[in-house]
């Protein structure tokens, strides 16, 4: 748990009506700025969250397109490393955070949209216009 | 039972503080169904499409020790060696839950032997409309409902398992309770959602309150012919009747990334050992005693039924109450009266907010 994250008493939580839920930051796109150490092990923190690919350009000036899905962070970004997949590969790969000179969330937001209003208000259009056997179909992998 | 008792006592005489009850295994991510707000199957193409290999799964099943492993996804069946897996693990004798959508149930039967040790767990929200609506498919309920009773057929052992949501109408869960039971189904699980971080809709979900007045109203009065695959004590702990505190340890879950800490609802890294799992995760930093607001909704069975299981077989007085919950029907006046309020809504989930009194369950 992060430092900034309020914590409930246990009189608090036993009182919920609702779950507060989380905000979906949009990130798709964004390009952080990464100035000094702090900048980019929150932006790769924030990049283990994302639920799609990135775009890492190392110092070497190689171009990683990854599924970050794992990061074990150390006292210095040499000791800090973030593990991904790539489209490509099978096989789990993992890079330090020292070597990471760019990073940029270039692949689509997984987690973004399919609210569960957007499907109430599509299924009601399509009831209302005779349309029978209604369904979401998964998104397709090719 | 017996298998589960005697491993419990067992850890219990061995001193040992931390086990796994059940391993929750992820073969695949992909998934035959696409639930608008599931926080589950949410990842690029490249990751859906990979698996785990049957020989993951057994060195998982076989670092991990627990005697039930469940099986959820995605779809299992989609897994082109879930045939494989399930065998494997029948020869280890662990007793496995495979999680299923059932739309897939009916073709794949033959290729399954049944067995004491396998129980396919239907997803089935509720009754046909509230489940088709539930997972965003006109006529899921019915192709489930084949694959059930075929199942039965066979020979299966079968249960079903339903998420409940904000909104969820209790007299409309009892009357579902009377179908599944009048399919031959050997028992019901049930479970309230939970608020993923990655869920697209963060609106009906419920906080702990709103979570036991619902299953007090679902769970009291219960008639004899409803049976549970779940522990006594955990439903009465989501009746309100108990306090348990989270064994976020005791059902660990190992997918296609490694061992997800710190448990199968929250996603806050990966090891790459069960070892290496219980040894680095900070767990005073989970359950709700934590005060983590990722806890603060969560009575969902992965963290408190192992409580309950350790609860009912680690005391006498746990196990006198374990048996007396198997017993027991649960009369309830004041339930009686939670049921015979307006529903919030009709039959399906709506998302519109309920304008109704907030009336806590144990008064």
């Amino acid at each position: 748990m992060t430092a900034e994250v309020l914590k409930y008493t246990l009189e608090q939580v036993e009182a919920l009506e609702l779950a507060p839920g989380s905000e979906h930051e949009n990130l798709e796109g964004w390009v952080p700025t990464l100035a000094g150490d702090d900048n980019l092990r929150q932006a790769l923190e924030k990049a283990f969250d994302y639920r799609g690919d990135v775009t890492l350009t190392l110092k070497s000036g190689e171009r990683i397109e990854a599924y970050i899905f794992n990061r074990k962070t150390g006292p210095t970004l040499a000791e800090s490393y973030v593990h991904y997949f790539t489209p490509s590969a099978p096989e789990k790969r993992k890079v330090s955070y020292a070597e990471i000179a760019r990073l940029e969330f270039s692949g689509k937001d997984r987690a973004a949209g399919k609210h569960w209003e957007d499907w109430v208000k599509k299924y009601n259009e399509r009831k209302a216009a005779g349309e029978t056997n209604i369904a979401l179909a998964p998104e397709a992998l090719e | 039972m017996w298998t589960v008792s005697t491993y419990v006592l067992k850890k219990k005489l061995a001193g040992k503080k931390r086990y796994p009850l059940v391993l929750m295994l992820e073969p695949l991510f992909r998934c035959s169904l696409a639930c608008a707000g599931c926080g589950k199957v949410q990842y690029p193409p490249h990751i859906l499409k990979k698996q785990l290999t049957s020989e993951e799964c057994f060195a998982a099943v076989d670092e991990c020790g627990a005697p039930m492993v469940s099986i959820p996804g995605g779809e299992p069946l989609l897994h082109p060696q879930i045939v494989e897996i399930v065998n494997g693990l029948i020869a280890r004798k662990k007793y496995i839950y495979l999680c299923t959508n059932a739309l897939e149930l009916k073709k794949r039967l033959p290729e399954f032997t049944p067995s004491k040790y396998l129980t396919f767990s239907v997803h089935l929200d509720g009754q046909r409309e509230h489940h088709d609506f539930s997972v965003c498919r006109e006529g899921g309920y019915d192709i489930a409902v084949e694959g059930i009773q075929e199942a039965v057929k066979r020979g299966f052992r079968v249960t079903t398992n339903a998420t409940f949501f904000d909104g969820t109408d209790p007299n409309g869960v009892r009357a579902f309770f009377d179908e599944v039971m009048g399919m031959g189904v050997e028992g019901i699980v049930l479970s309230p959602g939970y608020s993923y971080d990655k869920a697209p809709d963060q609106n009906r979900f419920m906080g702990r309150a709103r979570v036991r007045r619902l299953f007090r109203g679902i769970l009291s009065n219960r008639k004899p012919t409803w049976k549970f695959n779940m522990s006594p004590l955990f439903l009465e702990f989501l009746m309100g009747n108990r306090n348990y505190e989270c064994t976020p340890w005791g059902m660990p879950a190992y997918n296609i990334f490694g061992w997800q800490k710190p448990c199968y609802l929250l996603q806050e890294g990966y090891a790459e050992s069960y070892k290496e799992l219980l040894e680095t995760t900070s767990w005073e930093e989970y359950g709700v005693a934590s005060g983590n607001p990722k806890c603060a909704n969560c009575m969902v069975s992965c963290g408190y039924e192992t409580t309950a299981v350790i609860d009912g077989f680690g005391s006498v007085k746990g196990f006198l109450a374990m048996v007396r919950g198997n017993f027991s029907l649960y009369r309830d006046q004041h339930a009686l009266k939670l049921l015979s309020e307006p529903a919030p809504h009709g039959p399906l989930v709506q998302i519109e907010e309920p304008a109704r009194n907030l009336e806590e369950a144990n008064v």
